[in-house]
Protein backbone atom coordinates (compact mmCIF):
# COMPACT_ATOMS: atom_id res chain seq x y z
CA UNK A 1 0.00 0.00 0.00
CA UNK A 2 1.31 3.57 -1.21
CA UNK A 3 2.33 6.10 1.63
CA UNK A 4 -0.24 8.31 0.78
CA UNK A 5 0.36 11.31 3.03
CA UNK A 6 4.27 11.32 2.34
CA UNK A 7 3.77 11.28 -1.76
CA UNK A 8 1.24 14.52 -1.23
CA UNK A 9 2.88 16.45 1.34
CA UNK A 10 6.29 16.84 3.26
CA UNK A 11 4.46 18.85 6.03
CA UNK A 12 2.96 16.33 9.00
CA UNK A 13 -0.55 17.56 9.93
CA UNK A 14 0.46 18.84 13.35
CA UNK A 15 3.09 21.17 11.31
CA UNK A 16 0.89 21.97 9.02
CA UNK A 17 -1.77 23.26 11.69
CA UNK A 18 0.94 25.18 13.37
CA UNK A 19 2.49 26.84 9.97
CA UNK A 20 -1.50 28.10 9.72
CA UNK A 21 -1.38 29.51 12.84
CA UNK A 22 1.60 31.62 12.11
CA UNK A 23 0.28 32.86 9.36
CA UNK A 24 -2.74 34.63 11.10
CA UNK A 25 -0.53 35.55 13.62
CA UNK A 26 1.85 37.31 11.24
CA UNK A 27 -1.30 39.03 9.40
CA UNK A 28 -2.58 40.17 12.64
CA UNK A 29 0.87 42.03 13.70
CA UNK A 30 0.03 43.55 10.39
CA UNK A 31 -3.00 44.42 11.46
CA UNK A 32 -1.61 45.76 14.80
CA UNK A 33 0.80 48.47 13.12
CA UNK A 34 -1.72 49.41 10.42
CA UNK A 35 -3.87 50.40 13.62
CA UNK A 36 -0.63 52.34 15.43
CA UNK A 37 0.38 54.02 11.90
CA UNK A 38 -3.42 55.14 12.26
CA UNK A 39 -3.17 56.35 15.65
CA UNK A 40 -0.09 58.46 15.44
CA UNK A 41 -1.24 60.00 11.64
CA UNK A 42 -3.64 61.48 14.09
CA UNK A 43 -2.01 62.35 16.57
CA UNK A 44 0.48 64.09 14.67
CA UNK A 45 3.30 61.77 14.54
CA UNK A 46 3.91 61.94 11.00
CA UNK A 47 7.25 60.56 10.74
CA UNK A 48 6.31 57.45 13.01
CA UNK A 49 3.49 56.82 11.09
CA UNK A 50 5.29 55.92 7.98
CA UNK A 51 7.64 53.79 10.33
CA UNK A 52 4.64 52.12 11.45
CA UNK A 53 2.62 51.50 7.85
CA UNK A 54 6.21 49.97 7.03
CA UNK A 55 6.00 47.73 9.49
CA UNK A 56 2.76 46.63 8.84
CA UNK A 57 3.88 46.00 5.47
CA UNK A 58 6.87 43.41 6.98
CA UNK A 59 4.22 41.72 8.65
CA UNK A 60 2.41 40.71 5.46
CA UNK A 61 5.41 39.53 3.96
CA UNK A 62 5.93 37.01 6.26
CA UNK A 63 2.51 36.28 6.43
CA UNK A 64 3.05 35.80 2.45
CA UNK A 65 5.81 33.52 2.89
CA UNK A 66 4.83 31.46 5.22
CA UNK A 67 1.44 31.14 3.05
CA UNK A 68 3.51 29.94 0.37
CA UNK A 69 5.88 27.70 1.99
CA UNK A 70 2.86 25.60 3.49
CA UNK A 71 1.52 25.23 -0.31
CA UNK A 72 4.80 24.82 -1.87
CA UNK A 73 5.47 21.76 0.52
CA UNK A 74 1.95 20.28 -0.34
CA UNK A 75 0.21 21.67 2.40
CA UNK A 76 -2.95 23.66 2.36
CA UNK A 77 -2.93 27.27 3.43
CA UNK A 78 -5.54 29.00 4.98
CA UNK A 79 -6.35 32.75 4.46
CA UNK A 80 -6.73 33.68 7.94
CA UNK A 81 -9.64 35.37 9.46
CA UNK A 82 -8.47 38.87 11.30
CA UNK A 83 -9.96 40.32 14.39
CA UNK A 84 -10.51 43.38 15.44
CA UNK A 85 -7.35 45.21 17.05
CA UNK A 86 -6.47 47.87 19.25
CA UNK A 87 -7.48 51.49 17.82
CA UNK A 88 -6.91 53.54 20.33
CA UNK A 89 -3.77 54.16 22.76
CA UNK A 90 -3.51 56.07 26.04
CA UNK A 91 -0.03 57.80 24.82
CA UNK A 92 2.70 58.07 22.56
CA UNK A 93 4.70 56.18 24.41
CA UNK A 94 2.33 53.08 24.77
CA UNK A 95 2.29 52.49 21.22
CA UNK A 96 5.40 51.65 21.25
CA UNK A 97 5.30 49.40 24.30
CA UNK A 98 1.99 47.63 22.79
CA UNK A 99 4.75 47.21 20.18
CA UNK A 100 7.15 45.31 22.23
CA UNK A 101 4.47 43.56 23.90
CA UNK A 102 3.25 42.38 20.37
CA UNK A 103 6.79 41.15 18.95
CA UNK A 104 7.49 39.61 22.03
CA UNK A 105 4.52 37.16 21.54
CA UNK A 106 5.34 36.87 18.74
CA UNK A 107 9.02 35.52 19.00
CA UNK A 108 7.42 32.67 21.76
CA UNK A 109 5.50 31.99 18.56
CA UNK A 110 7.99 31.33 16.39
CA UNK A 111 10.03 29.13 19.08
CA UNK A 112 6.63 26.92 19.59
CA UNK A 113 7.43 25.47 16.05
CA UNK A 114 10.70 25.36 15.64
CA UNK A 115 10.38 22.82 19.03
CA UNK A 116 7.53 21.35 17.60
CA UNK A 117 9.81 20.97 14.49
CA UNK A 118 12.32 19.15 15.95
CA UNK A 119 10.30 17.13 17.99
CA UNK A 120 8.49 16.05 14.84
CA UNK A 121 11.92 15.12 13.00
CA UNK A 122 11.15 17.93 10.14
CA UNK A 123 14.47 19.63 9.79
CA UNK A 124 13.27 21.26 6.14
CA UNK A 125 10.40 23.53 8.35
CA UNK A 126 13.03 23.86 11.08
CA UNK A 127 15.67 25.83 8.82
CA UNK A 128 12.62 27.93 6.98
CA UNK A 129 12.17 29.15 10.76
CA UNK A 130 15.04 30.16 11.92
CA UNK A 131 14.65 32.64 9.07
CA UNK A 132 11.88 34.05 11.35
CA UNK A 133 13.94 33.54 14.88
CA UNK A 134 16.54 35.66 13.35
CA UNK A 135 14.19 38.25 12.29
CA UNK A 136 12.45 38.23 15.63
CA UNK A 137 15.95 39.09 17.21
CA UNK A 138 16.34 42.15 15.32
CA UNK A 139 12.04 43.14 15.67
CA UNK A 140 12.38 42.87 19.54
CA UNK A 141 15.52 44.95 19.52
CA UNK A 142 14.35 48.08 17.31
CA UNK A 143 10.93 47.93 19.54
CA UNK A 144 12.95 48.17 22.90
CA UNK A 145 15.23 50.40 21.30
CA UNK A 146 12.09 53.04 20.23
CA UNK A 147 11.23 52.52 24.46
CA UNK A 148 14.96 53.54 24.95
CA UNK A 149 14.66 56.86 23.16
CA UNK A 150 11.89 57.67 24.92
CA UNK A 151 14.15 57.20 28.47
CA UNK A 152 16.43 59.55 27.05
CA UNK A 153 14.40 62.35 25.28
CA UNK A 154 11.46 63.83 27.88
CA UNK A 155 8.65 64.18 26.41
CA UNK A 156 7.85 68.08 26.25
CA UNK A 157 7.00 69.77 22.77
CA UNK A 158 9.69 70.22 21.24
CA UNK A 159 10.59 66.49 22.87
CA UNK A 160 7.75 65.04 20.78
CA UNK A 161 8.37 66.03 17.68
CA UNK A 162 12.11 64.97 18.25
CA UNK A 163 11.04 61.38 19.28
CA UNK A 164 8.78 60.97 16.42
CA UNK A 165 11.77 62.04 14.13
CA UNK A 166 14.09 59.86 15.85
CA UNK A 167 12.27 56.69 16.27
CA UNK A 168 11.19 56.67 12.78
CA UNK A 169 15.02 56.29 12.14
CA UNK A 170 15.17 52.74 13.45
CA UNK A 171 16.95 50.44 11.75
CA UNK A 172 17.97 52.30 9.00
CA UNK A 173 21.34 53.56 10.87
CA UNK B 1 -8.43 -6.34 -2.32
CA UNK B 2 -11.76 -5.22 -2.22
CA UNK B 3 -14.19 -3.62 -4.92
CA UNK B 4 -17.60 -1.42 -4.11
CA UNK B 5 -20.25 -1.24 -6.19
CA UNK B 6 -19.79 2.63 -6.89
CA UNK B 7 -16.53 2.61 -7.09
CA UNK B 8 -14.64 1.01 -10.12
CA UNK B 9 -11.04 0.44 -8.92
CA UNK B 10 -9.21 -1.85 -6.16
CA UNK B 11 -9.03 -0.68 -3.17
CA UNK B 12 -7.73 -1.78 0.52
CA UNK B 13 -9.86 -1.16 3.51
CA UNK B 14 -8.44 1.17 5.82
CA UNK B 15 -11.00 1.07 8.66
CA UNK B 16 -14.32 0.01 9.54
CA UNK B 17 -17.56 0.39 11.44
CA UNK B 18 -20.89 -0.24 11.92
CA UNK B 19 -21.67 2.37 9.64
CA UNK B 20 -19.27 2.73 6.68
CA UNK B 21 -15.49 1.93 5.76
CA UNK B 22 -12.60 3.77 3.93
CA UNK B 23 -10.20 2.24 1.46
CA UNK B 24 -7.24 3.50 0.10
CA UNK B 25 -6.84 3.02 -3.77
CA UNK B 26 -3.49 2.83 -5.10
CA UNK B 27 -4.36 3.34 -8.86
CA UNK B 28 -5.81 7.23 -8.18
CA UNK B 29 -4.29 8.02 -4.87
CA UNK B 30 -7.69 8.48 -3.23
CA UNK B 31 -9.21 7.81 -0.20
CA UNK B 32 -12.60 6.37 -0.87
CA UNK B 33 -15.12 6.61 2.44
CA UNK B 34 -18.02 4.69 2.58
CA UNK B 35 -20.75 6.20 4.49
CA UNK B 36 -24.06 5.23 4.96
CA UNK B 37 -25.46 5.36 1.43
CA UNK B 38 -22.71 8.18 0.70
CA UNK B 39 -19.61 7.35 -1.61
CA UNK B 40 -16.66 9.86 -1.79
CA UNK B 41 -13.10 9.57 -3.40
CA UNK B 42 -10.95 12.58 -1.49
CA UNK B 43 -7.52 13.54 -2.91
CA UNK B 44 -5.52 13.39 0.16
CA UNK B 45 -5.50 16.96 1.31
CA UNK B 46 -9.14 17.27 0.86
CA UNK B 47 -9.32 14.26 3.23
CA UNK B 48 -7.31 16.01 5.69
CA UNK B 49 -10.10 19.12 5.78
CA UNK B 50 -13.04 17.10 5.75
CA UNK B 51 -11.58 14.88 9.01
CA UNK B 52 -10.91 18.87 10.03
CA UNK B 53 -14.43 19.79 8.81
CA UNK B 54 -15.95 16.84 10.82
CA UNK B 55 -13.76 17.22 13.74
CA UNK B 56 -14.73 20.62 14.04
CA UNK B 57 -18.58 20.65 14.82
CA UNK B 58 -19.52 21.77 17.88
CA UNK B 59 -21.30 18.41 19.34
CA UNK B 60 -22.32 20.26 22.61
CA UNK B 61 -24.47 22.82 20.83
CA UNK B 62 -25.88 19.78 18.38
CA UNK B 63 -26.77 18.26 21.42
CA UNK B 64 -28.13 20.99 23.69
CA UNK B 65 -29.43 23.53 21.30
CA UNK B 66 -33.41 22.16 20.91
CA UNK B 67 -34.06 24.53 17.88
CA UNK B 68 -34.07 22.37 14.40
CA UNK B 69 -31.24 23.51 12.47
CA UNK B 70 -29.20 21.99 15.30
CA UNK B 71 -31.18 18.62 14.72
CA UNK B 72 -28.74 17.83 11.53
CA UNK B 73 -25.76 19.32 10.55
CA UNK B 74 -24.82 19.81 6.92
CA UNK B 75 -21.33 19.09 5.45
CA UNK B 76 -19.71 19.75 2.32
CA UNK B 77 -16.93 18.06 0.85
CA UNK B 78 -14.33 20.01 -0.44
CA UNK B 79 -14.27 19.63 -3.70
CA UNK B 80 -18.06 20.95 -3.35
CA UNK B 81 -19.63 17.76 -5.08
CA UNK B 82 -21.15 16.39 -1.75
CA UNK B 83 -23.24 17.40 1.37
CA UNK B 84 -23.31 15.03 3.99
CA UNK B 85 -26.46 15.36 5.99
CA UNK B 86 -25.70 13.96 9.41
CA UNK B 87 -27.88 13.43 12.81
CA UNK B 88 -26.10 13.93 15.66
CA UNK B 89 -25.39 10.10 16.41
CA UNK B 90 -24.01 9.78 12.13
CA UNK B 91 -21.83 12.99 13.17
CA UNK B 92 -20.07 10.64 16.62
CA UNK B 93 -19.98 7.47 14.25
CA UNK B 94 -18.30 9.12 10.88
CA UNK B 95 -16.11 11.31 12.84
CA UNK B 96 -14.73 7.27 14.52
CA UNK B 97 -14.45 6.39 11.39
CA UNK B 98 -12.40 9.33 9.76
CA UNK B 99 -10.36 9.35 12.80
CA UNK B 100 -9.95 5.43 12.99
CA UNK B 101 -8.45 6.02 9.11
CA UNK B 102 -6.34 8.53 9.96
CA UNK B 103 -4.50 6.33 12.45
CA UNK B 104 -4.19 3.94 9.66
CA UNK B 105 -2.65 6.34 7.44
CA UNK B 106 -0.20 7.47 10.12
CA UNK B 107 0.30 3.86 10.93
CA UNK B 108 1.07 3.21 6.96
CA UNK B 109 3.47 6.50 6.90
CA UNK B 110 5.24 5.41 9.84
CA UNK B 111 6.00 1.93 8.27
CA UNK B 112 7.09 3.21 5.41
CA UNK B 113 9.82 5.47 6.98
CA UNK B 114 10.48 2.91 9.42
CA UNK B 115 10.64 -0.09 7.73
CA UNK B 116 10.09 -0.33 4.16
CA UNK B 117 13.03 2.43 3.53
CA UNK B 118 15.16 1.42 6.24
CA UNK B 119 17.47 -0.86 3.64
CA UNK B 120 16.24 1.20 0.34
FE1 LIG C 1 6.69 39.07 11.62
Amino acid sequence: MKDLARLRTSLKEEIEIALNGQVKTEAEASSKYLAMASWCDRNGYEKCAGYLYKQSEEEREHMMKIFKFISDMGGTAITPEVPAVQLEFPSFKNVFEVALENEIAVTLSVNRIVGKCRREDDYATESFMMGFVKEQMEEEENARRALELFDLIEETSTGKFVLDKEIAKIGNE
Amino acid sequence: MNQIKSYPYQIEELYRNTKGCTYQCDLTNRVVLQFGAYVSAFKFHDFRSFCQKVNSVNIHEMIFNLSDEYDFQAIQTPSCQQTYRLSLCELVQLRDLLNGTKFTLELNSLLHERIYSVNA
